[in-house]
C-alpha cells in the first residue's frame, strides 16, 4: 500500500468533468477507510474552457497537510485542444503540471485526439498511458458522459485498487437508483474498458505495476468525505442558526446553497438576498425578532455590508458574518485563495464597536467553533466575524463521522428574558450593567416592549446626545469586550515548545501546513514551535503574549502582502515579527514555509515572499 | 419597558404608553407627520392591537422619530433599510405586526432597492410613506418625489422630474397600493386599517406636508388637488389602477384611498424556532447522509 499519493487531476472547466472525477475518488476511497484530503481546488472565475485541475492526496492515516505540489499521478482529461490554447492539443494538463510529477510517477491522459511527445517526461522515469476515454465513450459505449468513468477504471487499475468493482458498484447504485440498472451496468462497463487499455498498456510495456497501491481498510469508525462549507453549516444548524441569508458571490455560495437545501428542514428560513445589503439587513430583522441568524459572503460582499456591522454594534443586535476570504482587491482574483481581511474584520466602520473576530484553522474547526461565534453573539449581542477562506471553504476532506455526532453544545440563549422574567424584574433593554450585557427580549413577549436604534441612546433605548448618558452608552457596549476576554477569550493553540525556539505563528488555513513544516525542520534538525490563534479581536494579548515573548524569534507565516496578523501582534504585544508572505493566490506548500524559514533563521532574512518556483506554462484569460 | 394592561387604560391612551411624551415630540408645529401619528393610533386602537406584538421600524429622517412616538416595539436601523429589516422579521415570525414607517428619501432614493424587491416578496408588512417632497432633517434638499405639480421649463441631471411612487409600486408587482393626506386623518386611519388587513406587503404613500422646506406643496396646495378615489374604481383590477393614476395624472390631480388590492397565494409560514428547548436535539442525520 502506498502510504501517501497525491492524484492531480487537470483538463478543460465544465466541459471534461475534473470535479467528478476528483469527487468519485475522494468518495470512494473513503468509503474504502482511507483518508483523503483535496484541498487545492483549482478552477477560474468564468464557467466554461479555462484550465481547472484539483489534486486529491489520499493517505492511510490522516494527513498533516496537503505538502507540496509534487504529484504522484497526473491525469489529463482533455481530449482535444483547450478553447483557450488552441496550439496546444490535449496537453494543457501535461504542459502545466507535468514538471510537478515526481520522477517515477504515473502519466494517464485522454489520447483520443492522437497522443503527445512525452518523451521527457519518460526519461523521468515516469510511466505514461495514453487512454482514448473518450473515443470509448462515444464509439464503443454510444454515452460521451461516461467518459470519466473509463478514466476512473483505468486510475482505479493502476491503483489496483476496487478491481472487484465492490465500492464503484455501490456508489453507481446509489446514484442511479431511480434511473435504473442499465445506467450502473453501463458505468461499470466503461470502468473495465479504462482498466483493460491499462492492463494493454502494462503488458507491451512489460511493467508488472506502476510502484502505486491504494488498498481498502475497512472497518474502521466510519468516515464523511465533504467541503469546509458544509462542516460550516453543519456546525451552523447545530448551534441553532435558523437563519440565514446570502448573495451570490465565490467562494461563499456554497454556504447558500447548504442552507437553501438544509434550513427549511429544521423549520428554518434561508434567503437570497437581492444585494448584500439586503441580505444582512433581513438577517439582522431576523435576530432582532429572535432568530440565530448568520450572514455569509467573501470580501466584495463584506465590505458592502460594512453598515450594517456598526448598527449590530450600536444596536446591540446578535450576528454571525461569516467572511470567506479570498484574493482581493476589490473583484481581485475571486476563485484564489487569501488572507487579507484580518484589518477588516477587526476595524471596518465608522466609530467603534464591540465585535468579536474568530478564525476556524481547520474543516473539523469550521464545525466546533462556528458553534462557539453564535454562543458568543448572543451572549455579547455584536457582531461575530468568522474568517474563513477559499481553502477552507472548498477544501474536501475524509473526516470521522463521530465528530458531528459528539461534539454538541447547550444552546443556552443567554440574556434573553422570559414573560415570567420580565414581569419579575422589569426590563431595561440598555441597562447599564458591570458586564455591560443587558438583557433583550423576543419582541412579542407579553408585558415588555422595546425601543432599539443605531442611534445613541438612553437605557430604555430613547434616542440621546445628553454627554454623561452618551459616554455611559459607549462605555457600557465597550465593557462587553472586557468581559469576553475575562471569560471567553481562548489562548492560541501551541504546538512544541516555544521556549527559546523560532516560533511559527499562523491563522486560519495554513495551520496544517505549518505543523508539516514543523515536522520536516525537526527531520533537518531545526526544531521550531507552531502558535495557531483563532481568537483574533478583541486581542487577547493577556493568552498571547507570554506565549510568544521567550521564543527566540516569531515567523508569522499569512496568505497576504502586509503581515496583518504580524501587524497586529507588533501593535499589541509589543514584540517584533519576521515575516512569511504569499498572495499569488495559491496555497502554502510545505516546502514554501520550510525555505522561508531557512532564510530567515540561517540567513537572517526579515522578510520573505513566497513565489511559485516552477514558472506555469499557459495563463489562461480569465474573465471576472 | 413594561407594557399596562390595557384595561387600565382608554384604548387611544394605550398607545401614548412607553413613548415619548407628547409635548417632547421633535416635529415643527404643523408637520405633516403628525397627521399619520393620530392617524396611526386611530388604526391601532380600531383594530385592537396589542403593543407587545407590533413592532414599528422607523426610517432615517424626521418621519423615522414616529417609531418612539408610539408605544410598541421600536426598532431604527440605517437610511433606506426599513423594508429589508421588515423582511427578516417577518420571515423569522410572521405573528408579528410589522409596520415600517419612512420618508420619501429614504424609502425611494437609498432604499428604493428594498422598496421594489418587498414589493415583489410581499411580506405581510404595512409600509406608511410620510412623503413630503424634501430631506427635511437636513434643511430641506429635494427627495425624488420632490417637485410634485411644479412647471419646469427644462430638466437635467440635478434637477429631474419627480417620479410616481404609485407607478413604481404598481411596475414592481405591489399587492396593496394606496394613497392618504395626513390633512385627513380619518381618512388616512381607514386607509392604514385596509392597508394593516392586507395579507401581503401594503404600501401607503402619504402626503405629509413639511411646513418648513417645502413651501410649494403646502396643506392647502394638497387640499384644492387631492380627490378621493371614485367609487366606482375596482381595486382588484391592475388595468383600472393604471388607467385611474392615467385620469388623475391627466386632470392635474391625486387619488386618495385604496388604489390596487389583490392579495397573492402565499405558502404559509412559522415562527423560526428560537428558544433553546426548540433548538436543542436536532437530528443531524438528514445532512450527514449527503457525505457518505
Amino acid at each position: 500500500m502506498t502510504n501517501r499519493l497525491k492524484v492531480l487531476v487537470g483538463g478543460v472547466q465544465l466541459r471534461d468533468g475534473v470535479g467528478t472525477v476528483v469527487d468519485l475518488l475522494g468518495r470512494i476511497a473513503t468509503r474504502a477507510g482511507l483518508h483523503v484530503l483535496a484541498n487545492e481546488r483549482n478552477y477560474a472565475s468564468t464557467i466554461y474552457g479555462a484550465h481547472q485541475f484539483d489534486p486529491i492526496l489520499i493517505c492511510e492515516e490522516p494527513p498533516l497537510s496537503h505538502g507540496d505540489d509534487q504529484v504522484d499521478i497526473l491525469v489529463a482529461l482533455e481530449f482535444d485542444s483547450n478553447p483557450d490554447a488552441p496550439q496546444q492539443p490535449n496537453r494543457d494538463t501535461i504542459l502545466r503540471h507535468g514538471a510537478h510529477l515526481r520522477d517515477g510517477g504515473v502519466l494517464l491522459y485522454d489520447a483520443s485526439t492522437g497522443t503527445v511527445p512525452t518523451q521527457a517526461l519518460e526519461a523521468r522515469g515516469i510511466r505514461v498511458f495514453p487512454l482514448p476515454a473518450r473515443q470509448i465513450a462515444l464509439r464503443e459505449l454510444r454515452r460521451e458522459v461516461v467518459k470519466n468513468m473509463v478514466v476512473t477504471g483505468a486510475l482505479f487499475r493502476l491503483l489496483e485498487f476496487d478491481m472487484d468493482q465492490r465500492y464503484l458498484r455501490a456508489l453507481l447504485e446509489e446514484r442511479f437508483a431511480r434511473r435504473g440498472q442499465d445506467l450502473v451496468d453501463l458505468n461499470l462497463q466503461a470502468a473495465l474498458r479504462g482498466r483493460a487499455i491499462v492492463e494493454e498498456v502494462l503488458r507491451e510495456r512489460g511493467w508488472g505495476d506502476v510502484g502505486y497501491r491504494l488498498e481498502p481498510r475497512p472497518g474502521g469508525e466510519p468516515l464523511l468525505f465533504l467541503s469546509g462549507t458544509d462542516a460550516l453549516g453543519l456546525g451552523a444548524i447545530q448551534a441553532g442558526c435558523r437563519f440565514y441569508a446570502g448573495y451570490p458571490i465565490t467562494p461563499a455560495s456554497p454556504l447558500l446553497e447548504f442552507m437553501d437545501r438544509y434550513l427549511p428542514v429544521y423549520g428554518g428560513r434561508s434567503l437570497q438576498g437581492q444585494n448584500e445589503r439586503e441580505s444582512i439587513r433581513a438577517a439582522l430583522g431576523a435576530s432582532l425578532a429572535g432568530a440565530r441568524a448568520m450572514v455569509g459572503s467573501s470580501g466584495p460582499g463584506i465590505s458592502l455590508k460594512v453598515e450594517e456591522f456598526g448598527l449590530a454594534g450600536a444596536a446591540e443586535i446578535p450576528m454571525v458574518v461569516v467572511d470567506s476570504q479570498r484574493a482581493g482587491p476589490s473583484t481581485g482574483m475571486p476563485t484564489k485563495t487569501e488572507q487579507a481581511d484580518l484589518r477588516m474584520a477587526v476595524g471596518a466602520g465608522h466609530g467603534e464597536i464591540p465585535r468579536i473576530v474568530l478564525a476556524p484553522s481547520t474543516l473539523e474547526e469550521c464545525y466546533t467553533l462556528i458553534m462557539e461565534a453564535f454562543h458568543l453573539a448572543d451572549k455579547y449581542q455584536c457582531p461575530v466575524f468568522f474568517l474563513t477562506d477559499l481553502t477552507l471553504a472548498e477544501v474536501r476532506k475524509s473526516v470521522p463521522q463521530r465528530l458531528f455526532q459528539e461534539t454538541r453544545v447547550r444552546i443556552t440563549r443567554e440574556g434573553v428574558l422570559t414573560e415570567e422574567e420580565v414581569q419579575r424584574d422589569g426590563f431595561r433593554r440598555f441597562r447599564l450593567t458591570d458586564s455591560g450585557i443587558s438583557p433583550r427580549i423576543f419582541p412579542g413577549t407579553p408585558g415588555a416592549v422595546f425601543k432599539v436604534s443605531g442611534t445613541e441612546h438612553d437605557e430604555l433605548g430613547f434616542v440621546t446626545t445628553d454627554p454623561p448618558k452618551r459616554q455611559a452608552m459607549m462605555e457600557k457596549r465597550m465593557r462587553k469586550m472586557e468581559t469576553y476576554l475575562r471569560e471567553d477569550a481562548r489562548g492560541p493553540q501551541v504546538y512544541g515548545d516555544p521556549v527559546g525556539r523560532p516560533v511559527l505563528v499562523g491563522w486560519g488555513s495554513t495551520k496544517p501546513v505549518l505543523l508539516e513544516a514543523r515536522e520536516r525542520l525537526r527531520a533537518e534538525g531545526l526544531e521550531v514551535a507552531v502558535v495557531q490563534i483563532t481568537h483574533l479581536w478583541p486581542f487577547p494579548t493577556r493568552l498571547v503574549k507570554p506565549v510568544l515573548e521567550p521564543a527566540t524569534m516569531l515567523i508569522v507565516c499569512e496568505q497576504n502582502y502586509s503581515g496583518q496578523l504580524a501587524d497586529l501582534i507588533q501593535e499589541r504585544c509589543l514584540l517584533p515579527t519576521r515575516r512569511i508572505l504569499k498572495y499569488n493566490g495559491r496555497v502554502f506548500y510545505v516546502s514554501d514555509i520550510v525555505r522561508g524559514v531557512h532564510r530567515i533563521v540561517r540567513h537572517g532574512a526579515a522578510e520573505v515572499r513566497v513565489a511559485e518556483a516552477l514558472p506555469v506554462a499557459v495563463e489562461a484569460h480569465e474573465g471576472e | 419597558m413594561s407594557v399596562q394592561p390595557a384595561a387600565r387604560t382608554s384604548a387611544s391612551k394605550v398607545w401614548e404608553e412607553n413613548a415619548v411624551p407628547r409635548h417632547r415630540i421633535q416635529w415643527c408645529p404643523g408637520c405633516g407627520d403628525y397627521g399619520v401619528l393620530n392617524a396611526l393610533k386611530l388604526a391601532f386602537t380600531r383594530l385592537e392591537l396589542v403593543p407587545h406584538e407590533v413592532l414599528l421600524i422607523g426610517g432615517i429622517g424626521c418621519s423615522g422619530q414616529i417609531r418612539n412616538y408610539l408605544n410598541g416595539n421600536g426598532f431604527h436601523g440605517t437610511h433606506g433599510g426599513p423594508l429589508a429589516y421588515a423582511v427578516g422579521v417577518k420571515m423569522a415570525n410572521p405573528d408579528l405586526r410589522v409596520v415600517a414607517l419612512a420618508g420619501d428619501g429614504d424609502t425611494f432614493a437609498i432604499g428604493v432597492e428594498n422598496f421594489v424587491h418587498t414589493c415583489r416578496r410581499d411580506p405581510q408588512v404595512t409600509l406608511i410613506v410620510m412623503d413630503n417632497g424634501v430631506y427635511g432633517l437636513t434643511t430641506g434638499q429635494r427627495s425624488p418625489t420632490g417637485g410634485l405639480g411644479q412647471e419646469f421649463p427644462q430638466f437635467s441631471e440635478e434637477e429631474p422630474p419627480p417620479f410616481s411612487p404609485l407607478r413604481l409600486a404598481l411596475a414592481a408587482g405591489a399587492t396593496f397600493v394606496a394613497q392618504s393626506f395626513s390633512g385627513d386623518p380619518k381618512h388616512a386611519a381607514e386607509v392604514y386599517v385596509q392597508a394593516m388587513e392586507h395579507p401581503g406587503f401594503a404600501f401607503v404613500n402619504d402626503f405629509s406636508p413639511c411646513v418648513t422646506y417645502n413651501k410649494f406643496n403646502t396643506y392647502d396646495w394638497f387640499r384644492e388637488r387631492v380627490q378621493p378615489v371614485p367609487a366606482d374604481h375596482d381595486p382588484t383590477s391592475l388595468e383600472a389602477a393604471w388607467e385611474l393614476l392615467a385620469d388623475f395624472r391627466r386632470r392635474g390631480r391625486s387619488p386618495l384611498g385604496v388604489i390596487y388590492r389583490s392579495p397573492r397565494r402565499r405558502k404559509a409560514q412559522r415562527r423560526v424556532p428560537m428558544w433553546p428547548q426548540e433548538l436543542e436535539g436536532v437530528d443531524l442525520e438528514p445532512m450527514l447522509r449527503a457525505f457518505r
